[in-house]
């Protein structure tokens, strides 16, 4: 059993199968020179002052050798040969299957304008993070590239250390809009109450400096000084490894349990794009419960069980001491209404398509979370129209 | 002690917060499950920290739910 990536997909599938009595050889290829750890830290609590020796790991170290899964830290897959059941490493070793697990997650957007400049990062990995909470302590001025989730979450950091921050966005709304207009204002009233800088529907015109950024001009005119920049845009699947495979590296369509087009191997986590019965498509989700519930998914197809039912999309974030707890598929909403109070951070909103619950964010009611996953069950059913 | 937690294995995404607060009283399996007793601060600590809402706190002595 081979497992390429160790993030937490790769933690759930091993986990998952030795739970389930698989006793053949277990490997993880790491890629990152660390056991598997837990990513939405990074852009939330591991950002805090005085987190410097925090180290989100998914199980302690010695869980490994109790479970007989043995671990390669700081090797990277470099190609796979299917006929030959190899994966060849980075180091120029390689490895035989007899099933294999495509679970190397995703690498952040880079821009291209910003490639030749020292003070500009990405956050995707424990040192990522590390680097910019040393930044956001020594009180630099962060400019941050994208108002999603973890420009947002970094933004909300820095104000907690008095840190300056401005984000700029081309969108009209923050996280892509799917929020909906009503939320995305709270989120940016929130921001704005906090002394971040936003700026929607503007881009850099212009990129001044040397070695490093020392300002940017936007579209609208405005200068803004730069310590440091974070380019926080999104992410790719992270799949150069099988580029010569004949698996799309845009994200590999598997079905429920996983399997890709290939036989004996699969995918899971940010890297696979799982058959959604309700949306009758191949879908890239990219959270977290989905990568956690895909490598469980694969671990339970080659143990010869059927997979769990396929969730509820779900996702969650916290701001200001504000937790915001999101189900079901907003982008198909045509409507939004508010119950409660948005500013006093209580409130649930209603997205509905042609009066149908479609999907919900919840605020400060975690006791309507149970019956709102109820009404939106039907969204994992295969028969759903 | 006069709370009884329950988990909604539906719910539960086995995201762990549970087990870090509270590991005398839950453990991650395929989802969080309940091996023990503890007191209520903890177990109430825990539900709230569960980015699922999947833990919830009965009272012992009326059966209402106290969370969430």
């Amino acid at each position: 059993m081979l497992i390429v990536g160790g993030g937490l997909a790769a933690q759930r599938c091993a986990e998952t199968l030795r739970r389930g009595g698989y006793e053949g050889p277990v490997r993880i290829v790491c890629g990152e020179p660390h056991r598997p750890y837990d990513r939405p830290p990074l852009s939330k609590e591991l950002l805090a002052p005085g987190a410097d020796e925090a180290f989100p790991l998914l199980r302690p170290a010695e869980w490994y050798g109790e479970h007989a899964v043995e671990l390669l830290p700081g090797v990277r897959a470099s190609s796979l040969d299917h006929e030959a059941h190899r994966v060849e490493l980075e180091d120029g070793s390689a490895l035989h299957f007899d099933h294999l697990v495509a679970a190397t997650g995703a690498r952040p957007r880079t821009l291209p304008e910003f490639a030749p400049y020292a003070n500009v990062s990405t956050l995707r990995t424990l040192e990522d993070s590390r680097r910019l909470r040393e930044l956001l302590e020594e009180g630099r001025r962060l400019v941050i590239i994208g108002a999603g989730f973890v420009g947002l979450e970094v933004a909300a950091a820095a104000r907690a250390v008095d840190a300056p921050v401005a984000v700029v966005e081309l969108a009209r709304q923050p996280l892509g809009g799917v929020l909906g207009a009503e939320v995305g204002d709270l989120l940016v009233r929130l921001h704005r109450s906090a002394g971040v800088e936003l700026f929607f529907e503007t881009e850099v015109s212009e990129i001044d400096g040397g070695e490093r950024v020392e300002a940017l001009t936007l579209s609208n005119g405005v200068r803004l000084s730069v310590d440091h920049l974070l380019v926080a845009i999104g992410v790719v699947p992270d799949l150069g490894w099988l580029s010569s495979s004949g698996l799309p590296t845009f994200g590999i369509p598997t079905d429920l349990g996983g399997r890709s087009a290939l036989p004996d191997v699969y995918a899971a986590g940010d890297a696979a794009a799982f058959y959604d019965p309700f949306l009758e498509r191949h879908a890239l989700i990219g959270h977290w419960e989905d990568a956690s519930r895909q490598g469980a998914a694969v671990a339970r197809t080659i143990l010869g069980e059927d997979p769990a039912p396929a969730p509820l999309s779900s996702f969650w974030s916290d701001q200001y001491g504000m937790r915001i707890q999101y189900l079901g598929h907003a982008a198909l909403a045509d409507e939004v209404t508010i119950e409660g109070d948005l500013d006093a951070r209580d409130f649930v909103a209603h997205y509905t398509q042609a009066g149908r619950l479609v999907a919900a964010v919840v605020v400060g009611r975690p006791r309507s979370v149970p019956e709102l996953r109820d009404r939106l069950s039907y969204l994992t059913e295969t028969t759903a129209v | 002690m006069t709370l009884i937690p329950l988990i909604d294995a539906a719910a539960c995404s086995a995201h762990g917060d549970c087990e870090d607060i509270a590991p005398e009283i839950f453990r991650l399996e395929d989802v969080a499950v309940v091996i023990d007793d503890g007191p209520d601060e903890l177990m109430l600590a825990a539900a709230q920290a569960c980015p699922s809402i999947a833990i919830r706190l009965i009272e012992r002595e009326s059966g209402e739910q106290a969370y969430p």
